[in-house]
């Protein structure tokens, strides 16, 4: 008798985890249709199969089921910190595009996660499958082959020059693409900032929005500047996230079309 | 092809029909309890794993150690290049996993050294333990208890638990001592080799990309 009903309960709890919409409730579903798999075991006279079905079904494949959940069921995001628009503050991140980043993420019911990477090191990431989202004032080239979101800031890229000498860009930036021969790359902005400041190079080729910071915070002297194209900042999507690219440019044209991304961009950067 | 599908099922169901019929002799086996007893256990179960069927149990072992060993190699290849970072620690989950842990280690050192005379053994106390890790892997991260528990080393410890196993059980084949110390021994040993075998299978899972 007890081995029928502990069997009607397998029965039931097995439908209940394969109908679940959540995973969890289906992981948990599953935990609980093992423990009465055991309790089956144990009326059929077997304490030693429902002791090992118990640890193993119960205790082990639910923790792995649950230490799975955690690491896949989020949106894992690289970029370069670029204040106003993505930064790290204190314990949390923020700027433009994480307001951005985390509501799309809301939007998704996923957990946003990034991480601090260099500029060279996105689009080889995002086509590797690492990470779904590169962002950080990402500036689109055509050697990243990745997928490219809706502009969400426009910018210009110019060429600034205090002293006679090479010019210097960011590696991977779009203003690498402007160097002359005579070069000098770096790993990131603050590298090219100090490497101006120090007369490593004469120049540095970047966007407006870094520009304009290195002469607020009086990194560079007032200096000539050259105007190149004008571009946007936008987000980079990985090549094989056809879905996140295509729910994520749906998510901007919204944003875009009820003002809010203009409201944004006035409050982050003005 | 219909017709050869049903002929061999045909066959198949007359083979099944002769086994059960009675045409072939069954061995002389002796009463459970008698087994169990020569081998100085009450649990049958344990008596027949490490004793009648010592051989099986013994290559079971040697398989899941293969497994093991080949996860680690197969997965070398596909680790992240960054780490993940750890999630935010949740007050409920750590206090939780700190009033578990004791418990659930307690329990499984239980079943393992009273394999031999109620339900239990080795295996499901590994399993149990392997638990414990677990849980304790999801309240602080799989990365940093890895390096509090000194991985390395009790990687060594399993390697060392298996050589044991096997010089314990070999040494009985041959010599044929029997007795309720050697089936303690056994299930203890068993018992680390599996808890610490299913948490370096799932610290390997754990730290490598999905893709395989």
């Amino acid at each position: 008798m007890g081995a029928i009903l502990f069997s009607a309960l397998t029965l039931a709890l097995a439908v209940f985890a394969l109908t679940q919409r959540r995973l969890l409730w289906g992981v948990i579903g599953v935990g609980a249709h093992s423990l009465a798999l055991a309790g089956v075991y144990l009326f059929l006279a077997a304490p030693d199969v429902a002791l090992t079905q118990a640890a193993i079904g119960f205790g082990l494949v639910t923790f792995i089921y649950l230490l799975a959940l955690r690491r896949t069921g989020k949106l894992t995001v690289v970029a370069v910190e670029t204040p106003p628009l993505l930064h790290q503050e204190g314990q949390r991140v923020a700027g433009l595009e994480w307001e951005i980043l985390s509501r799309f993420g809301r939007h998704l019911h996923q957990d946003v996660e990034v991480l601090w990477v260099t500029r060279a090191e996105i689009p080889r990431l995002l086509r590797a499958g690492e990470a779904d989202i590169g962002a950080g004032g990402f500036l689109p080239r055509s050697e990243d082959r990745v997928l490219i979101s809706r502009p969400l800031v426009p910018t210009r890229i110019v060429t600034v020059r205090c002293a006679p000498g090479p010019l210097g860009a960011v590696a991977g930036d779009r203003g690498e693409d402007h160097l002359p021969a005579d070069r000098a790359t770096y790993e990131d902005h603050r590298e090219l900032a100090s490497a101006l400041g120090a007369g490593e190079v004469g120049g540095a080729v970047a966007d407006l929005l870094h520009v304009r910071q290195w002469i607020l915070s009086g990194e560079i002297p007032p200096v000539e500047t050259t105007d190149h194209e004008e571009t946007s900042f936008r987000l980079a999507v990985a090549p094989g996230e056809e879905d996140v690219h295509q729910a994520l440019d749906a998510f901007l044209a919204k944003l875009e079309a009820n003002g809010e991304l203009a409201q944004l961009v006035r409050r982050y950067v003005g | 092809m219909k017709a050869l599908a049903a002929l061999s099922l045909l066959v198949l169901m007359g083979l099944l029909a002769v086994g059960v019929s009675g045409v072939f002799p069954r061995p002389a086996v002796p009463p459970a309890e008698d087994v169990a007893a020569e081998w100085g256990a009450k649990n049958v179960v344990a008596a027949i794993v490490l004793g009648v069927r010592l051989w099986d149990t013994l290559f079971e072992i040697l398989v899941y150690a293969m497994t093991m060993v080949g996860v680690k190699l197969g997965l070398r290849l596909l680790r992240w290049e960054h780490a993940i970072p750890p999630v935010r620690e949740t007050p409920l989950l750590r206090r939780s996993a700190d009033l578990l842990l004791g418990p659930i280690v307690v329990f499984a050192l239980y079943v393992a050294v009273s394999g031999h005379l109620g339900p239990g053994g080795g295996f499901p106390a590994g399993a149990i333990l392997g638990t414990a890790l677990l849980l304790l892997a999801l309240a602080k991260g799989v990365e940093r208890l890895s390096a509090e528990i000194h991985e390395p080393s009790l990687e060594w410890a399993e390697y060392g638990a298996i050589v044991a196993i096997l010089a314990v059980a070999g040494g009985l084949l041959l010599v044929g001592v029997r007795g309720s110390g050697y089936l303690i021994a056994a299930n203890v040993l068993i018992a680390l080799e599996v808890g610490i075998g299913a948490w370096v299978v799932l610290h390997r899972f754990a730290s490598s990309r999905g893709e395989v």
